[in-house]
């Protein structure tokens, strides 16, 4: 490999230096040059020595902890697809070649718009391209279902990057999540497409499908649960078993139908250290919380879903993949250990409130994540404060000894 | 009354080429240098010119500032080079031996009378001699002012960094100098001489852990355990409005020979290590102060480019290997310099990278493994993204990443609040070494004392 590295250092890289004619484009070199081999700064002052470990890496990481959701989301993509339609004779491979044309396109222009922001700001401000966005873009279309427009694709991440990230300053500076971000505006700016209205899985031809297909996710189900049977007779007639919703061989968004997944990332997450444990754990203990006691209220007659057991509304919607790879983002989420219990707790006790109370939308965990980005700082600066109580107390302790 | 610390976050970064405890010899220097602006704060103005002819103790320089504070010449000889950096900013002073080794007298004392001196004659002795420059007062680490009252006095006797000189080998053979030393520092505070040295070691000699006119204090742990900020913050915590000063334990004994036998002392025990040393050469060496350190280094390093660091790998200070030991070195640490590339890092298994966190495969495998670290930075800086990291090495009541915030929005109040007083740059040498955003903490935190020292509290 080393007459790659002689070879770009000798032929390339003068090209972006100044007086190159591409010098205007240094930042594209740069992340591809550090990208094929480790950059070759040295320690400019003390500490002379560092980690091996380097924000790449890191990114990296998460990637690798979301191949399980988009690998099944690929699949499960297909499945329903060559389903609904009634394929004849479509086996796993069917499923991941179909799941596949409908979903790497989705992933394709994520990354190529996005990252088409993503360059022009580093060359406009003249910084380096930072591997933040690696995650957003892949993020980002695992929200989405598999039917959506590749041109609200295109519009989604754009808005999630620039408006969510690169007006702020770029990774490390934004307040929300920049891929709930660019979710969000496609959920409020056309709701047709994601707010779950809508059938999610790919028709053919919408006249000739499975006989009782409705489209409608578990979540849709619960939501629309008639008054007077039991909330887990009606999804049991719409087919969602537990097993069911937590593999995630369902409609749904891409990534989001299998908690299994998601969990297996979340090992991946918690062991590597890359994941706040604290954020998820925050999570599931708000939405456990919550959920027990809203099964205590006497309102399981007019609102069937509150009669839901909390390990349902832990499997069904995006609240596992939410709570794992959107709420763990370290940049938007609490920065202190104790503020990301709490900042968990709320994001699962929210999602539980929106979920069921309101009477516009059936998934709450986008909405949860995003309100408790903007609560982040306040919940940390509470954290902060009794922390500065503790130490006061740790000082005057020495003044009168 | 001893109390035992056991400080449980840090971490040791296990570098290859750990020192041995035995002192050998190092050859007679070819030429001595001092370099006054060592010292922080100090304003030096010359004594001498170029060709003069001075002895061990003549002063060459003192301070515009404090003209009772100045700088000696470790050895007798002649003024050969006076070397001035840019804007004519004083940087060294080069002496050539002239081998009679004649000495200046600043007036021997018996060793029962040491600890009967009183301050101001203790304190004008450390002045007049240059050894002041060993001492530091807390907060922002600066050489100590006479007119301050510390509350205590913190001698550090550790070496969890790596590397620094281990007071054992540094005290062996010079017991009844350490005891001077600490009786001279008694002298300097109302409260009391706080010794730290390292818990669950069974070779310290009675010299540190039977020392009068101190109360002994072990802390074991990872580092920083060692650093002097951690031994105050448990110990006797500074809030803002104190004072307290700091010597580390090497320094005692040069303080104590002064004081035995009234002239500038000529050796010092240096640990020399790290990765860029041959395996066989990491030692303590017995050099002279001021020495070239061709003296120590010579035939002595690994092959390669190599960067010679005054101090520890983490906290020291980068070093012309032609120049010479400064006052304060009592440990040299050389790592060699890391420019080569690696073919897709952040993928590749990396078996032979040590990193603090889990992502590489090392971490998990060879724990007991001493690792040849270079000077690569293994990356490029980016803005804070990871929380809650730094923490994990900082074993104070300290919320770093509020901290590096506070200072960065100059914020001086908050930083404040939030601890600034408490620390020294060298605390955040480990959180930078794990900081994966390669942010210069150590600069940050610098920085921000600066600010508060001069804007005041």
């Amino acid at each position: 490999m080393k007459f790659v590295l002689e070879f770009m250092e000798k032929h390339v890289r003068p090209l972006f230096l100044p007086g190159g004619w591409l010098h205007k484009l240094y930042p594209v070199y740069e992340a591809g040059d550090t990208f094929l081999f480790t950059p070759p700064d040295v320690t400019p002052g003390p500490p002379h020595v560092r980690d091996a470990l380097d924000l790449k890496r890191y990114m990296i990481t998460v990637c690798l902890a979301l191949a399980p959701c988009i690998l099944f989301g690929i699949f499960n993509a297909g499945y329903q697809y060559n389903t609904v339609n009634q394929v004849a004779e479509a086996g796993f491979l069917q499923h991941v070649t179909r799941g596949a044309w409908i979903v790497l396109p989705i992933i394709f222009v994520s990354y190529a718009v996005g990252g088409f922001w993503e360059v022009l700001f580093a060359v406009v401000r003249k910084h380096e391209i930072n591997e933040g966005f690696l995650v957003t873009g892949m993020l980002f279309p695992l929200t989405l279902p598999p039917t959506i427009p590749l041109w609200q694709v295109a519009l989604g991440i754009s808005f999630g990057v620039v408006i969510g990230k690169e007006i702020f300053g770029g990774t490390g500076f934004n307040v929300l999540n920049p891929a709930l971000t660019a979710r969000c505006f496609l959920y409020f700016a056309y709701p047709a497409q994601i707010s779950g209205d809508k059938v999610w899985t790919v028709l053919k031809d919408p006249a000739h499908v499975i006989e009782g297909f409705t489209g409608a996710t578990a979540l849709a189900v619960a939501k629309a649960a008639p008054a007077g049977v039991h909330i887990l007779d009606s999804l049991r007639a719409a087919g969602f078993t537990w097993p069911r919703v937590f593999f995630g061989l369902e409609p749904g968004s891409i990534g989001e139908t299998s908690a299994f997944c998601a969990l297996l990332g979340a090992v991946v997450l918690i062991l590597s250290g890359v994941g706040a444990w604290r954020t998820m754990a925050g999570g599931a203990l708000g939405l456990a919380a919550t959920m027990a006691l809203v099964n205590r209220l006497p309102i399981a007659d007019q609102l069937p879903a509150a009669a839901l057991p909390f390990w349902y509304e832990m499997a069904m919607g995006g609240v596992a993949f939410g709570i794992i790879f959107m709420a763990t983002d370290p940049v938007s989420s609490a920065a202190t250990n104790a503020g990301k219990w709490i900042y968990g707790f709320l994001i699962g006790f929210l999602t539980i409130v929106i979920r069921l109370f309101n009477p516009a939308f059936t998934a709450g965990n986008m909405l949860a994540i995003l309100f408790c980005n903007v609560l982040a700082p306040l919940i940390d600066h509470l954290v902060v404060q009794t922390h500065l109580a503790a130490r006061r107390r740790h000082l005057r302790a020495f003044r009168h000894a | 009354m001893e109390k035992h610390w056991r400080i449980k976050r840090g971490a040791d970064i296990r570098l290859a080429g750990l020192p041995d405890p035995a002192v050998r010899t190092a050859a007679p220097p070819a030429r001595y240098h001092i370099f006054p602006n060592e010292a922080p704060g100090v304003r030096p103005r010359l004594n001498v010119r170029a060709g003069d002819r001075v002895r061990r103790g003549s002063p060459l320089v003192h301070d515009k500032l404090r003209p009772a504070f100045q700088w000696c010449s470790p050895a007798a000889g002649t003024v050969e080079r006076i070397v001035l950096g840019p804007r004519r900013r004083l940087e060294q002073i080069v002496i050539a031996p002239d081998g009679t080794d004649e000495a200046e007298s600043f007036g021997a004392c018996a060793a029962a009378a040491v600890r009967g001196l009183g301050r101001d004659a203790v304190l004008e002795k450390l002045q007049r001699s240059g050894l002041l420059a060993l001492l530091r007062q807390r907060p922002f680490s600066k050489l100590p002012d006479p007119a301050a009252t510390p509350k205590s006095l913190f001698v550090n006797g550790m070496n969890t960094a790596p590397f620094q000189c281990d007071l054992a080998a540094a005290v062996r053979g010079a017991e009844p100098a350490f005891q001077a030393g600490l009786d001279a520092l008694a002298n300097l505070t109302p409260g009391p001489v706080h010794l730290c040295l390292p818990g669950g070691r069974a070779d310290l000699p009675p010299a540190l852990t039977q020392a009068k006119n101190a109360r002994v204090h072990y802390f074991s742990g990872p580092h920083p355990a060692g650093n002097t900020s951690v031994h105050i913050h448990h110990i006797d915590a500074i809030s803002p409005g104190d004072t307290v000063w700091t010597v580390r334990g090497a320094d005692v004994v040069l303080i104590g020979e002064l004081f035995l036998s009234g002239k500038l002392p000529t050796h010092r025990v240096v640990a020399l290590g790290g990765p860029g040393v041959r395996p066989d050469a990491c030692a303590h060496y017995r050099i002279r102060l001021g020495a070239d350190l061709s003296a120590l280094l010579a035939g002595r390093l690994a092959e390669g480019e190599q960067r010679v660091i005054g101090g520890d790998a983490l906290a020291g200070t980068k070093l012309d290997p032609a120049g010479g030991l400064r006052l304060q070195d009592s440990a040299i640490t050389v790592v060699p310099e890391g420019r080569e590339r690696f073919l897709l890092g952040w993928m590749a298994p990396g078996f032979d990278r040590f990193s603090l966190s889990r992502l590489y495969p090392s971490t998990w495998l060879f724990r007991r493994k001493r690792w040849a670290h270079t000077t690569s930075l293994n990356g490029s800086p980016r803005a804070m993204v990871a929380t809650g990291v730094y923490d994990r090495y900082v074993p104070m009541k300290i919320m770093t990443d509020y901290l590096i915030r506070a200072i960065l929005a100059h914020d001086t109040d908050e930083a404040v609040q939030l601890g600034l007083l408490e620390t020294d740059p060298e605390d955040f040498a480990l959180p930078a070494f794990a900081c994966l955003s390669k942010m210069d903490l150590m600069g940050i935190v610098r920085a921000g004392l600066e600010e508060v020292e001069r804007e005041g509290l």
